[in-house]
């Protein structure tokens, strides 16, 4: 094969699904991670079992096998007939098919699913030979070994993919970090901020290995903020509070405030320059105007102070980020402070990296004083290095990562190739060598 | 159900069902060990006679008795090219989740395409004659899905060809 | 899906989004691959509402041979600029110069997104002008007087598309060959590859009768004779296949052409998809199967008796309905 084929990035997420070349700023698709099947939609439960939508009995041999004809006319090619992302969301609006989708919670729920989602990936949108170029894929953290051998015996079998690696999300958010002007020094080592349109994860990573024990999730996520606004909206009885209307708010109004309080106050002050109207195209060609008021930073606010948005979850975001790197190793809290990196859609408030910053150093001081007024004043504390680093490219960051190793020299080194495969099994990919680790890069 | 598949089958059943009359056996080298004594086979006199079961040249089963665990192996009809890999393909996907299946074999003896390894802790735990339907049943259904994808294939090939060849028109 | 887009789908998005009334120009820097080892690269060097589209493929030298360069002018024109540095081809969109309607928008996202189409069509083009300019002579004569040329047909134009595998084209009086060598890797693919070649030769004798002759062999057929660096033949391993078209006149009318090309120009992609397509539908039975052996095997196992569990203190829990 040649050897300058790029490799190819697969960022299956919750929501989303990225695909791209590595090499490549960004990726080539984005779309939902959703695919839509003949037949009714499995229900919000998800059958797990994955049966798939054929007839028990050869049905092909009564379908009539002449020419011609659409393929939903054709019995026995059920498994062709299929839609993903954008298309899926479209076709699953019409009548006879169902949506579905494959990933629950990071992880791949229905193979069946999975497998024909990446064969359209594959080769209607990247329109790639699989034997000709390596694959680089990605997992949550904590995925079970047994779905990585999963995922080898369909790309290998199915696909024939020349070479695969897989890694770690949050290993590739710490990666894509490194376009940042904050980071010196190519660690991975740092705290993961990874907040997504379902759940936000915090999770620290000591020289690229995930500390599983210590990571913590917090159901407030970027629907959350969506739903958010759209009950500000409501409350002020706005003429159009739809839930697209609240997220467009969502993506271009909003912006973390360093405290709430002096921010009304500022509003109250310049409410000219701080109050914002949105123009919204309702269907039917009417448009209406939607002003735009405090949820611009109380939005994201709910981050910080969960309780004006939830009664049962209290805890803000930087309490929780300081209590996952207090139970993490002692030996490494250090770089886990100093490298704090956010990841995902929800993370890009203006200031939001900022306000982090501020409120973990404020955690970290006051304990650090607490215990030198513990010690009698008699041991001082050096500090400690707080860092929120806020990069580019943290929308796509797990991708980004990806696509920055991919293209290293030295990727292909430390793939697994089909041919190792055969010789082994499945079972090969349960250990891969730490890409981008010490030493290399 | 064919002519000869019933007989086939029955004997297997009565086969196995004879030999699954294991009882808990310490293992006679090692202190404290209890091993499938099938597969250790470090002392002759706790293996019992191997049973072969044929139906044809292609199809047989071997069944190797011992006195805590029995070994079964399958041989999967495969007439063709296309059989051979269909076969070799789905007992690998077998074999590879065979933590689920508790009593098979990760390697099928040499010969054979798949082999099961029932010990007495399985015949203690589950019911034996529940065992022995398992092991029919897989027989049965495995030549049947076998060639049901064997026509999924052509019925397949089929169609893509035409689909491909009909634009031309 | 069933059949392989012709277009990139990506130059294609993009190129919509960009066009699209109201749209901001960003930047893009994009390298993409396509089938067959072709490579694109889209970008805005110069300002963000210049895109430029490039082309690498392999066979670059082959096909402008056989006249790529003419069919590329043809068709793009004026957009060609010249081939960024490490690629073969290259045009440019200007955004603040698009044509005005939609239809012509339209018709030029199309065009850009067939870019590696059109590459490739050139050899398949030449050949059917020579099978015409052939088929002229041909009336001349009766088949036996027909000098050498008319009946022996065109040279062989080869496109060594990907490393191992090739595309053949001849004309003749009668029709034009498009023979294909393709390889398989695994053993799995070669299997199911050859069932899915007897149903493409034998399709003709059921339903299909205007298409395409196809023959499929392991050896090179005789229309290859002469050709340097054919491997297969009688027992030489590695798996080529030659892959056999017979187009006949009723394909080659001006009409038809363009889709024809289009059209055959996938085969080699859309045999591989749909070999593993099959094997992705096999893995999904598999899995049912599996499923389904599990339930039978779980039945062995008696059911868990329902013990009576009891508090320190002697008190029993009982279910609220």
């Amino acid at each position: 094969m040649a050897p300058q084929t790029p490799a190819v990035v697969m960022d299956n997420g919750t929501g989303y699904t990225k695909l791209g070349f590595a090499g490549n700023d960004s990726p080539s698709f984005v779309f939902p991670t959703a695919i839509a099947t003949k037949g009714p939609s499995a229900g919000s439960g998800g059958s797990g079992s994955g049966r798939p939508a054929t007839a028990q009995k050869p049905s092909f041999l009564t379908g009539g096998a002449g020419p011609g004809g659409h393929l939903s006319g054709k019995r026995g090619t059920e498994d062709l007939d299929f839609f993903i992302g954008d298309e899926a969301l479209g076709a699953a609006a019409g009548p006879g098919y169902g949506l579905h989708y494959p990933i629950r919670h990071g992880q791949v729920e229905n193979w069946d699913q999975m497998e024909r989602f990446w064969s359209n990936s594959i080769f209607k949108y990247l329109r790639v030979e699989p034997e000709d170029h390596y694959f680089l894929l990605t997992e949550p953290p904590l995925n079970p070994p047994e779905n990585r051998e999963a995922t080898a015996e369909i790309m290998f079998e199915s696909f024939n993919v020349a070479g695969m690696y897989i890694a770690v999300q949050a290993v590739l958010a710490l990666a894509a970090s490194w376009t940042s002007s904050k980071v010196q020094d190519r660690s991975l080592t740092g705290t993961v901020i990874d907040s997504g349109e379902g759940v936000t994860h915090v999770i620290p990573v000591a020289e690229g290995y995930v500390i599983g024990s210590s990571i913590k999730s917090v159901p407030i996520a970027g629907r959350d903020i969506t739903y958010f606004v759209q009950s500000l909206l409501r409350d002020r009885g706005e003429p159009d509070s739809s839930l697209k209307t609240a997220e467009r708010i969502k993506e271009e109004f909003c912006y973390v405030s360093p405290d709430i309080v002096k921010e009304f106050a500022r509003f109250d002050r310049e409410a000219d320059d701080r109050f914002k109207h949105y123009e919204v195209q309702q269907p039917g060609g009417r448009s209406v105007t939607v002003d735009v008021g405090y949820e611009r930073f109380l939005a994201p606010e709910i981050f910080f102070n969960p309780e004006i948005y939830s009664s049962d979850f209290l805890t803000p975001l930087p309490t929780i980020v300081d209590t996952v790197i207090q139970t993490s190793p002692i030996d490494v809290r250090r770089g886990l402070y100093k490298n704090i990196v956010l990841s995902g859609g929800s993370t890009l408030y203006k200031d939001f990296g900022r306000r982090l910053q501020r409120d973990i150093r404020h955690l970290v001081d006051a304990r650090l004083r607490a215990s030198e007024a513990r010690a009698g004043n008699s041991a001082k504390s050096g500090g400690l290095d707080v860092q929120v680093i806020t990069h580019k490219r943290q929308r796509h960051g797990p991708w980004f990562g990806g696509s920055l190793l991919g293209q290293t020299p030295e990727f292909r080194s430390y793939c697994h190739t089909k041919a190792e495969y055969d010789e082994i099994g499945p079972s090969i990919v349960r250990r891969f060598a730490l890409l981008g680790g010490p030493g290399s890069t | 159900m064919s002519q000869s598949l019933r007989p086939y089958l029955s004997c297997v059943r009565s086969t196995l069902t004879a030999a699954l009359s294991l009882s808990n056996f310490a293992s006679q080298a090692a202190e404290r060990h209890n091993v499938p004594e099938i597969e250790a086979a470090s002392s002759p006199e706790l293996l019992l006679n191997p049973l072969t079961v044929s139906r044809n040249a292609e199809e047989r089963v071997l069944v190797e008795p011992s006195v805590n665990s029995v070994r079964v192996s399958i041989r999967i009809k495969q007439a063709d090219e296309i059989e051979h890999i269909l076969v070799h393909k789905f007992t690998r996907f077998l074999t590879q989740r065979a933590e689920a299946f508790f009593i098979l074999r990760r390697k099928a003896v040499p010969g054979y395409d798949i082999s099961f390894l029932i010990t007495n802790l399985h015949t203690e735990e589950m019911l034996k004659h529940k065992l022995v339907d398992f092991i029919i049943e897989f027989m049965e259904e495995v030549d049947k899905e076998i060639s049901e994808m064997k026509l999924f294939l052509n019925a397949r090939a089929r169609f893509v060809a035409e689909s491909f060849l009909t634009p031309f028109d | 899906m069933l059949l392989l887009d012709y277009q990139n789908v990506l130059i294609e998005s993009l190129l919509k989004d960009r066009f699209a009334p109201g749209a901001t120009p960003t930047s893009i820097d994009q390298v993409v691959s396509d089938f067959d080892n072709v490579t694109f690269h889209i970008s805005t060097p110069e300002s963000k509402t210049k895109i430029l589209v490039s082309l690498a493929i392999k066979c670059y030298p082959e096909l402008a041979k056989y006249g790529a360069e003419e069919v590329l002018q043809r068709e793009y024109g004026s957009l060609i600029v010249q081939p960024e540095n490490g690629y073969d081809f290259s045009v440019q969109v200007d955004l603040e110069q698009l044509p005005s309607s939609d239809e012509e928008k339209t018709e030029l996202i199309r065009k850009i997104s067939l870019l590696k189409r059109n590459a490739m069509a050139a050899p398949f083009e030449q050949a059917f002008d020579e099978f015409a300019s052939l088929q002229e002579q041909a009336r001349q004569y009766t088949s036996e007087s027909a000098p050498q040329g008319v009946r022996e047909g065109g040279t062989v134009r080869a496109i060594h598309y990907r490393e191992e595998e090739a595309i053949y084209i001849k004309a003749s009086h009668d029709r034009v060959t498009v023979i294909f060598s393709t390889i398989f890797r695994e053993e799995t693919d070669r299997v199911y590859g050859k069932v899915f070649l007897q149903e493409f030769v034998d399709a003709r004798k059921r339903g299909v009768q205007n298409a395409p002759q196809v023959l499929a062999r392991d050896d090179p057929p005789l229309e290859l004779q002469g050709i340097p660096g054919l491997k297969g033949g009688k027992g030489a391993e590695g798996g080529v296949t030659y892959v056999t078209f017979v187009l006949f006149p009723r394909h080659l009318t001006p009409q038809r052409r363009a889709e024809v090309i289009s059209h055959i120009q996938t085969f080699r992609d859309y045999f591989h998809y749909h070999i593993k397509a099959s094997k992705a539908y096999i893995h999904s039975r598999m899995r049912r199967r599996t499923a389904d052996f599990l339930q039978v095997l779980r039945r062995a196992r008696p059911e868990a008796e329902e013990k009576e569990r009891k508090t320190a203190s002697g008190r029993t829990f009982t279910v609220k309905s």
